[in-house]
């Protein structure tokens, strides 16, 4: 994918400085065809180019005050062709979980590289998850799978099976999909799709800790 | 296990929130919503339980009045960072969300509901099976009585301040209308009970009827000293959270403006000024984003006081700072073995971001019965059995202090995917956490509802 057409993105963020240093550091691979700094201009400017792949700061000023999360709902019915990559300074819990429960494909903190940002993007461009090792932590920590409570079935939202929670603890610890891969002796393909389940699961779970927190922030 | 999360997860710690009445969510006064978020069950089941207590005696609607009228109106969540002292709490302004409120509209239900009740008082009255006369009194009470009342509804009367700018004069209003309405009531009532008239030579029926006045009025005036009492002890809250707040805000410029003063005039020592960054960089991450726990009562606390320390003395192998990626899962309080644990994670980071190349990786995970650290570098690594006795930094310092806590320890070099430090130790269950002890505290300052 990344020898063939660059994938498009818009990139919001309300912060000049950070936008151009996220352009000057994309590869070639990727191509920035707008930016946004606010809630509505955000809105209006996705609905209008329809990028592949949207670079969305989790806080951002305007709209009704709901940040990327706002971003995210008002543009509920592009999900599928417009895929949402949150990017943020914060790795509270709060942030990460709202926009991905709102519906992103993943979350990053700043501090990534451009060579890993990119690849991010393209990964999401492909319709997979990105899950940074702090969100992989998260993931642990909400589904209770320190503690041992893992689902015995596929179809269950609100535990991890065996598997995901064996990828989320290597993602945690570190490792890139390849690794993941090659440590399970799975191929890297089925890492994304163990990834992707996790990814669903965090943003359809009624989970206990999840609901009622996000019940609690009216998430729901 | 069950749904139960491990003790002091992110998810785990702000579980208890305060009994307060949101507006976002709510239907009628936002009972249920705020009792569902105080207890942690779901709003439905409570709506639910509501509506089956109504009918048993008017249990449910009486409950349900009694907690409209005493419980602040406010957002729980806002209200539990509230309530934590400013000096530990994240500076970072929450999100807010702006999924529209959803609201019944009550007023049209009241008037309805009003309506039904004086066209069965007439019915009945048209058939004989009531005395008006004692009915039309009774409604006048209760109509003053829930007009007084109802200025305890917080939210309301904060947003009238708001918009008039100090003292509102609905409030007052209302506090008079009530006072003349229940008074009006009370008099026909006991004007009724005495045959003809408010005025008899009845010694004992004045009395009745004094006293019926002074109830009334008391009844009436309590919300508006309870408002009172309540006001008082928040704005003094508020105005002790607003110096501390201050004073952690002169605390971030400080450091910020140092750093960033030290950054310029280093500005030609590329690894000293990435070094300074970092350090200030993790200090301001953690004062903006992190809830932070009293001391001595949290291994995480403890595990990022380490990082701190082994990013900011030791360098890479080529003189280069190293930033540690750190994850942590679940949390508990301290003990000796963890101690051990976290010494022989120090040893290990030592050595992956001096000896190792990074990315280094930091993984830490508290299971019910064990404590797990990963320690992860991308450097060829060394064989733990190859080393020789008298270097002692692996094999003592990390290996052997685990092993004494009944622990394990390995090492995993893998050729191109980096070293591995692998640590376990097993603890005891049942103590306390960090987040458990913060939810404790936390009950103990609520006021009792």
């Amino acid at each position: 994918m990344s020898a063939g057409e660059p994938v498009d993105v818009v990139l919001v963020d309300d912060h000049h400085m950070f936008r151009t240093g996220v352009k000057a550091s994309l590869d070639d691979g990727v191509r920035v065809v707008g930016e946004a700094d606010t809630v509505d201009t955000a809105i209006e400017l996705v609905r209008r180019v329809r990028p592949p792949v949207v670079l969305l700061d989790v806080h951002l000023p305007g709209g009704d005050g709901g940040g990327g999360a706002e971003v995210l709902r008002a543009c509920a019915d592009l999900q599928g062709e417009v895929r949402f990559l949150a990017l943020s300074v914060s790795d509270a819990s709060e942030d990460v979980v709202a926009v991905i429960r709102a519906g992103a494909r993943g979350y990053v903190t700043k501090a990534i590289d451009g060579a890993a940002l990119s690849d991010a993007v393209r990964r999401v461009a492909g319709g997979d998850a990105v899950f940074s090792p702090r969100l992989a932590g998260f993931v642990l920590d909400a589904f209770g799978a320190a503690a041992g409570d893992v689902a015995t079935g596929d179809d269950e939202l609100d535990r991890l099976s065996a598997r995901e929670r064996e990828v989320m603890r290597l993602i945690a610890r570190g490792y890139s999909y390849r690794e993941v891969a090659a440590e399970l002796f799975i191929s890297v393909k089925t890492v994304e799709t163990h990834v992707s389940a996790v990814l669903r699961k965090l943003q359809l779970s009624s989970r206990h800790e999840l609901t009622r927190w996000a019940a609690a922030r009216r998430l729901l | 296990m069950t749904t139960t999360a491990g003790p002091a997860s992110p998810f785990g710690a702000a579980s208890r929130l305060p009994l307060r009445r949101p507006e976002q969510g709510r239907w009628v006064g936002g009972v249920a919503a705020g009792l569902a978020a105080h207890v942690g069950l779901p709003v439905r089941l409570l709506r639910v339980a509501f509506v089956v207590l109504a009918p048993l005696g008017g249990v449910g609607v009486f409950l349900y009045g009694f907690w409209w009228v005493t419980v602040p109106a406010g957002d729980p969540l806002e209200a539990a960072v509230d309530a934590r002292p400013s000096a530990l709490a994240r500076l970072s302004r929450r999100q807010a969300d702006a999924a529209p409120a959803r609201r019944w509209p009550v007023t049209d239900v009241a008037v309805g509901a009003l309506l039904v009740a004086l066209a069965a008082v007439l019915v009945a009255g048209r058939a004989g099976r009531l005395d008006l006369d004692w009915v039309l009194p009774a409604f006048v009470v209760l109509a003053g009585v829930g007009l007084a009342w109802s200025q305890l509804d917080a939210a309301q009367r904060g947003r009238l301040r708001r918009r008039a700018g100090g003292r509102t004069p609905v409030s007052v209003l209302r506090l008079l209308g009530g006072v003349i309405l229940a008074a009006v009531g009370v008099l026909l009532l006991v004007g009724q009970g005495s045959g003809r008239g408010v005025a008899t030579d009845d010694l004992l029926q004045t009395v009745v009827a004094s006293l019926a006045v002074l109830a009334g009025v008391a009844l009436v005036l309590t919300p508006w000293w309870l408002r009172l009492v309540r006001e008082l002890g928040d704005e003094r809250a508020a105005r002790a959270r607003e110096s501390e707040r201050a004073d952690i805000a002169a605390h971030l410029h400080d450091s910020v403006l140092q750093t960033l003063a030290l950054i310029r005039a280093r500005a030609d020592d590329p690894a000293e000024v990435a070094r300074m960054a970092r350090a200030q960089e993790r200090e301001l991450r953690e004062w903006l984003y992190d809830d932070r726990p009293a001391p001595g009562t949290s291994l995480v606390a403890a595990l990022r006081g380490i990082v701190a320390e082994v990013e900011d003395s030791r360098s890479g192998p080529d003189g280069d700072p190293v930033a540690i990626e750190t994850v942590v899962v679940g949390d508990r309080a301290p003990d000796a073995d963890t101690e051990a644990l976290l010494q022989a994670t120090r040893e290990a980071l030592v050595n992956a971001v001096v000896h190792g190349r990074p990315p280094v990786s930091l993984y830490l995970e508290v299971g019910p019965s064990e404590v797990e650290v990963y320690v992860r570098d991308h450097g060829d690594g060394f064989d733990v059995d190859a080393i020789e006795p008298d270097r002692f930094g692996v094999r003592e310092s990390i290996v052997g202090r685990v092993h004494r806590r009944g622990g394990e320890a390995s090492v995993v070099c893998r050729p191109g995917r980096g070293t591995e430090v692998h640590l376990r130790v097993p603890v005891g269950p049942g103590e306390e956490s960090a987040g458990a002890a913060g939810r404790a505290h936390d009950d103990e300052k609520e006021p009792p509802a």
